[in-house]
């Protein structure tokens, strides 16, 4: 089947899409940064979380930065209900306070029981591609289906928080755990 | 009540109701329809886009976060209305990201053209709806969604529309018969009525008939009025003409009695002192025959032959008007045979001349046979008088065809006239040969005449001097 797409292309290359980068085959972790980013469209948090550290919302990475320059290429610009979008780096946990999302890095794989305590009660989107981590309290773990980018949400968690994930969010997730896991 | 013929005025105006209600009505349903399928297929498209705009929402996070398995599940929801064909989104490349196809053989068509500044385009094409929208994230163009339709909904309503139109054309004209009917009667039967007293007027001839006007005003009434009128004034009139017309009959008989009772007695006590005159100079002659000169004698014998001359005169003046009073008793006229024994008697009066007479057996004519009997006499007697200066005369009474009749004719090879005088031929005594030359009255024609035109006839006349004359009648 041939389908003569009419599109207008032009404005599409005037104004750069954020959700793709421009690259014509984004790697898993430019794909993941924009993900990150789409996630802030996607949940809703709790008052005194949005309004603290002076107005700005910051999107997080823990540990050995995956990313390089393309989050912050992202989130140049854009904003979540009139608060900017900064892309911030941290080494400790404990550090996370300005941060609405979390990205912790695989770096932090032995660490992550204590990261993960010293989250626990705050309202930040905890995020990250090591594996079985929302099985043991992240919020939403990416994993890879052939070579796209999914992410299972752990909804329990995230509620706990106070977070709020739109139907939507979760009717694209891969998996969604809504009990708390034995052995946790 | 009044005769209502099927070309009558009443169903005439019945049937000019039902074209005109019927033209009215088709005109009406018409622009209702139009006006219907136009807003009707405005509101499917507003329906259309309202379902991809949801559709579109649906598929956000599906689209930003790549996964096509959700917007897929997200378009099949369109396999709920049986009149979306297909469906499909885009993502913000333009590249098919999901697909929702009725059948499995259904084609996408192309996208419309979505204008700048536009978030949506649609166009029809084969019956069918495609509209294009834009799916929007956070007011940026994440991707397109797709959606065809066909118009199987407008069809359908417009086949309800076309049977409630025929029910209600049906009702209408049925509702028009009716009240038509009613209504027509008051602008028919005035004009029926008129119609009914005109033709009794012109085949009867009775002039008394009138038409009820009626109550109400207008060019009806003034018909109805104007024609009483008329019938009025030419009741008047005739009976005017026909009195009229009665006097001058009366009066034209009696001044018609007393001329034929005058010339009547003229004619009769003119004998008298004629018989003395001859006789007294007849006596003169005989007792003074030898005592008289010659010129004495010659003088007496010119006296008598004048008044024998008058008496023929006063004969011929009396037959004329018995012609005229004489009543008509018509019978079938043998004309040959009556020819025959005239001429008989005109050769046993004088033997002594040389005629050819030529008359056919089998003429004959409808009339009064005492009548024609005088046309023969006097026609074929002058066509032996006016023969009789030449040696050999040939005398012919014969018939011919005539204005798609017959006209008899007698013709003779005599003295003839001069065809200037023609006219002059049938008034009584009128003479075109002097006396000394031919004997006669002047009286004979003019009798021919009378008794021609009495039966209907014509009667002419064809000559020149010397080479004969023709007489032609017809009855």
């Amino acid at each position: 089947m041939s389908v003569a797409v009419v599109l207008p292309l032009a404005t599409l290359a005037c104004c750069p899409s954020l959700l793709y980068s421009q690259q014509s085959k984004p790697s898993q972790y430019q794909i993941e940064a924009t993900y990150l980013y789409n996630f802030s469209r996607f949940v809703a948090w709790p008052q005194q979380a949005s309004t603290a550290k002076g107005g700005a919302f910051g999107i997080c990475v823990l540990g050995t930065d995956p990313f390089g320059p393309s989050l912050d290429t992202i989130l140049s610009g854009e904003n979540v209900g009139g608060r900017m979008l900064i892309a911030r780096r941290i080494s400790k946990a404990q550090d996370a306070s300005g941060c609405q999302i979390l990205f912790v890095a695989a770096s932090e794989e032995t660490r992550l029981g204590d990261i993960l305590q010293a989250l626990d009660d705050s309202s930040v989107l905890t995020v990250s591609d090591i594996p079985e981590f929302s099985k043991h309290g992240g919020m939403i773990q990416f994993v890879m289906a052939g070579d796209k980018v999914r992410f299972e949400v752990n909804l329990k968690k995230a509620s706990d928080a106070g977070l709020t994930l739109s139907a939507d969010l979760l009717k694209v997730a891969v998996a969604v755990r809504r009990d708390p896991q034995p052995g946790t | 009540m009044v005769r209502r013929p099927s070309n009558s005025i009443a169903s005439k105006l019945t049937r000019m109701n039902l074209l005109v209600s019927a033209i009215a009505l088709v005109l009406a349903c018409s622009g209702f329809v139009a006006y219907d399928f136009v807003s009707f297929r405005l509101n499917i498209v507003r329906d259309l886009s309202m379902q991809a705009q949801l559709a579109g929402s649906n598929s956000v996070a599906a689209l930003v976060f790549d996964d096509a398995d959700s917007a897929d599940r997200t378009v099949a929801a369109f396999g709920v209305s049986r009149n979306v064909l297909a469906s499909r989104i885009y993502d913000a490349k333009g590249q098919p990201f999901a697909t929702y196809l009725r059948d499995r053989d259904e084609k996408i068509p192309a996208m419309p053209q979505i204008a700048a500044g536009k978030d949506e385009a649609y166009r029809f094409e084969g019956g069918h709806v495609i509209l294009a929208h834009t799916i929007l994230f956070e007011g940026k163009r994440s991707g397109y969604i797709l959606v065809e339709q066909d118009m199987e909904r407008i069809v359908e309503r417009m086949e309800n529309y076309g049977e409630i139109a025929a029910v209600m054309l049906g009702f209408s004209l049925l509702v028009v018969v009716f009240v038509s009917r009613f209504a027509g009667r008051a602008i028919a039967n005035p004009v029926v009525e008129l119609a009914d007293a005109a033709r009794r007027v012109s085949k009867d001839k009775d002039y008394s008939v009138r038409v009820n006007s009626t109550n109400e005003e207008g060019e009806l009434a003034l018909l109805v009025d104007t024609f009483n009128q008329m019938l009025e004034q030419i009741q008047q009139s005739h009976q005017e003409l026909e009195k009229r017309v009665q006097e001058r009959t009366a009066q034209l008989v009696a001044a018609n009695k007393e001329l034929e009772s005058f010339s009547y007695s003229v004619s009769h006590d003119l004998r008298a002192p004629l018989r003395s005159i001859d006789g007294f100079s007849l006596a003169l002659e005989e007792d003074l025959g030898d005592h008289l000169t010659a010129q004495a004698k010659n003088y007496i014998q010119r006296v008598r032959a004048a008044t024998q001359r008058m008496g023929m005169l006063i004969d011929d003046l009396l037959n004329l008007s018995r012609v005229t009073r004489a009543e008509m008793r018509k019978e079938r006229v043998d004309l040959s045979g009556m020819a025959k024994a005239v001429a008989s008697e005109l050769v046993r009066a004088d033997g002594e001349r040389n005629v050819e007479w030529v008359i056919p057996d089998g003429m004959e004519a409808y009339g009064d046979s005492r009548l024609l009997r005088i046309v023969l006499d006097n026609l074929l007697g002058n066509a032996w008088k006016y023969t009789s200066k030449h040696d050999h005369a040939r005398i012919e009474f014969s018939q011919e065809r005539h204005n798609g009749g017959y006209a008899f004719y007698v013709k003779d090879d005599g003295a003839g006239f001069d065809p200037a005088y023609t006219q002059r031929l049938f008034g009584a005594f009128q003479r075109l040969h002097g006396i000394t030359e031919f004997s006669g009255t002047g009286i004979g024609l003019a009798t021919v005449h009378r008794i021609i035109h009495r039966h209907g006839g014509e009667v002419w006349a064809d000559g020149a001097v010397e080479k004969g004359a023709t007489f032609y009648f017809t009855i």
